[in-house]
């Protein structure tokens, strides 16, 4: 056991910070995470909109009107069904700041370019008629939100290399000296964002000749599909939880550097059940793997599940040392903030309580995934509730209002306690002896 | 002095932020902590004496220290053990010392 510590220590750790390191990977994590106040906050009017009384929606109707539901919605529209583009911005700004050239113009044009990838158009279905028609001059929400996230952030990526590349370069526009310096900045990017705009309309030019028409198309053949599989299986949710856990028992925030790589994935998943909801809230949920799954029914008071390990300290430890780190993190784990248990127990680098801490998570995801599949359990309905939201409240929200959602919160906080228990009483007995061997030393001193 | 605690999504740290600071009053130091996320800790450089990482975040190291270099600021990684206690006195001590360590480098 302490030789898998330092196997963890020295061969997995480095990588895991390389690969946390990477640049591009840096970047669209830092990027998405300029979406995710907008997505939470048009959940919470996707809640209000679905509520789950009894004659919730003819009340509302009764106050405002037979389209309150549409009205309530705009928000969501605006912003779930625009991530990619805000998505688009983000990267393309993360990554030029590290590249330390002008972020604000790189976002720009990244936006510019993603749009550029986009055709203007719209499918409606005229009054009377029975198929729809494409119709020019609109941006399709269909490319913009979740399905276009692939394209916004390889585009993103790709158009800010450019971009930093030229300016490197120096093959911009000089002004002379004199001309205030907001001027001439916009000048600078002129030339890089000419390349990276007409590289793009000239690659769009030549897709619209292949039968896959556009760049949407090629990443959702190519890439969407795969990755889909992958990362919303049970399978990939394990390998996931597995690598989040293995970092975090180097100490390693384990689901910041795997959220980098999984976060897009998840993140269209859950839109995927979004988008189902919300055109019929009775209808099967295409997915259970999604970001809320793992936040809110596995990191059950942070990673590993700990909230449960917390309770059993406060109410059966009889050590001193864990006393204390129970009553200082309950306060953070009942909002899911866990670094108290992980660093002050501890379980990073703790070869005994590595065990469970891995075990848990990996059995929950086995559960969950069992109960939601199965139609046991409602699945996660595309709401993004913050992972800071406690027990119960989540498991409520997170599944349009079910209760079972709730029961299986409970199941799995049940089945993690039986897992920790054992362990936890080992280790707080190996305490207790060396609390006790301490005071008996310094008894001994003081009689010496 | 200010003190630039990082960490992931600066929520762990904002437990320190506190406990820091009563430290420091008892002490009667005139301290400012501050925790932000990593991804924004840039913005924040230009007040800052001190930085301090939170251990879950000890990969980001190199770059921050470089970050610090330009600037003048010492880098560090909070100790686990203080970090998982949230001892904010020990962690406010770690700061000073590092703090003079730099300046008698100087």
């Amino acid at each position: 056991m302490n030789r898998f510590v330092s196997v963890l220590e020295k061969h997995v750790m480095p990588v895991a910070g390389r690969i946390a390191e990477q640049k591009h990977l840096q970047a669209v994590r830092d990027g998405i995470i300029l979406a995710m106040p907008l997505l939470i906050i048009g959940s919470l009017f996707l809640i209000i909109g679905f509520l789950p009384f009894p004659n919730y929606s003819e009340f509302m109707a009764g106050i405002f009107g037979e389209q309150w539901l549409n009205k309530l919605l705009y928000p969501v529209g605006a912003t779930f069904d625009i991530m990619a583009l805000v998505v688009s911005f983000g990267v393309a700004y993360r990554l030029a700041e590290k590249y330390k050239v002008d972020a604000l113009s790189a976002g720009a044009i990244s936006v510019s370019a993603f749009l550029l990838a986009t055709p203007y158009q719209v499918s409606f279905t005229p009054e009377g008629a029975s198929e729809a028609i494409m119709v020019g001059g609109g941006i399709p929400v269909q490319w913009v939100g979740s399905q276009g996230l692939f394209v916004a952030m390889l585009l993103a990526i790709v158009s800010t290399e450019i971009y930093r590349k030229i300016i490197q370069k120096n093959i911009v526009i000089n002004l002379p000296e004199g001309v205030p310096p907001a001027v001439s900045r916009s000048f600078v990017a002129l030339i890089p964002g000419f390349a990276v705009i007409s590289l793009v309309w000239v690659v769009r030019l030549l897709l619209e000749m292949t039968p896959f028409e556009g760049f949407h198309h090629i990443v959702t053949t190519l890439l969407n599909k795969p990755l889909s599989l992958l990362g919303g299986s049970l399978l990939g949710g394990l390998v996931a939880v597995l690598l989040i856990h293995m970092l975090w028992s180097t100490g390693l925030h384990g689901a910041a550097i795997v959220g980098g790589v999984m976060g897009p994935i998840w993140l269209s998943l859950m839109d995927q059940n979004r988008q189902v909801f919300q055109n019929d809230p009775q209808a099967v949920l295409p997915n259970v793997i999604t970001q809320q799954f793992f936040d809110l029914w596995i990191y059950i008071g942070g990673s590993g599940a700990t909230l449960a390990l917390v309770l059993a300290m406060i109410l059966r430890a009889r050590s001193q040392q864990l006393k204390n780190i129970g009553r200082l993190s309950i306060g953070p784990g009942l909002f899911n903030i866990n670094e108290p248990v992980v660093f002050g127990m501890p379980i990073v680098m703790n070869p005994l309580l590595i065990i469970p801490f891995i075990l848990v998570p990996l059995s929950l995801v086995v559960v969950s995934y069992v109960a939601m599949s199965t139609g046991l359990v409602a699945k996660p309905n595309g709401v993004a509730v913050p992972w800071t939201t406690p027990l119960l409240f989540s498991g409520y929200l997170a599944t349009g209002g079910k209760i079972s959602g709730v029961v299986l919160q409970l199941i799995n906080f049940s089945l993690a306690l039986a897992i920790y228990y054992p362990f936890f009483k080992i280790w707080d007995k190996q305490k207790l002896k060396e609390e006790q061997g301490a005071g008996t030393e310094n008894a001994r001193s003081v009689v010496a | 002095m200010n003190i630039l605690l990082v960490c992931a999504a600066g929520m762990s740290t904002s437990l320190l932020v506190s406990k820091m600071e009563e430290a420091a009053r008892e002490k009667g130091w005139d301290v400012q902590v501050k925790a932000v996320p990593a991804d924004e800790a840039k913005a924040h450089l230009d007040d800052v004496d001190v930085l301090l990482l939170g251990p879950q975040v000890r990969y980001k190291l190199p770059q921050f220290k470089q970050m610090g270099e330009e600037r003048g600021i010492p880098v560090d990684v909070i100790n686990p053990a203080d970090y998982g206690c949230i001892n904010g006195r020990g962690v406010l001590e770690f700061a000073y010392t590092i703090k003079s360590e730099e300046a008698g480098s100087r």
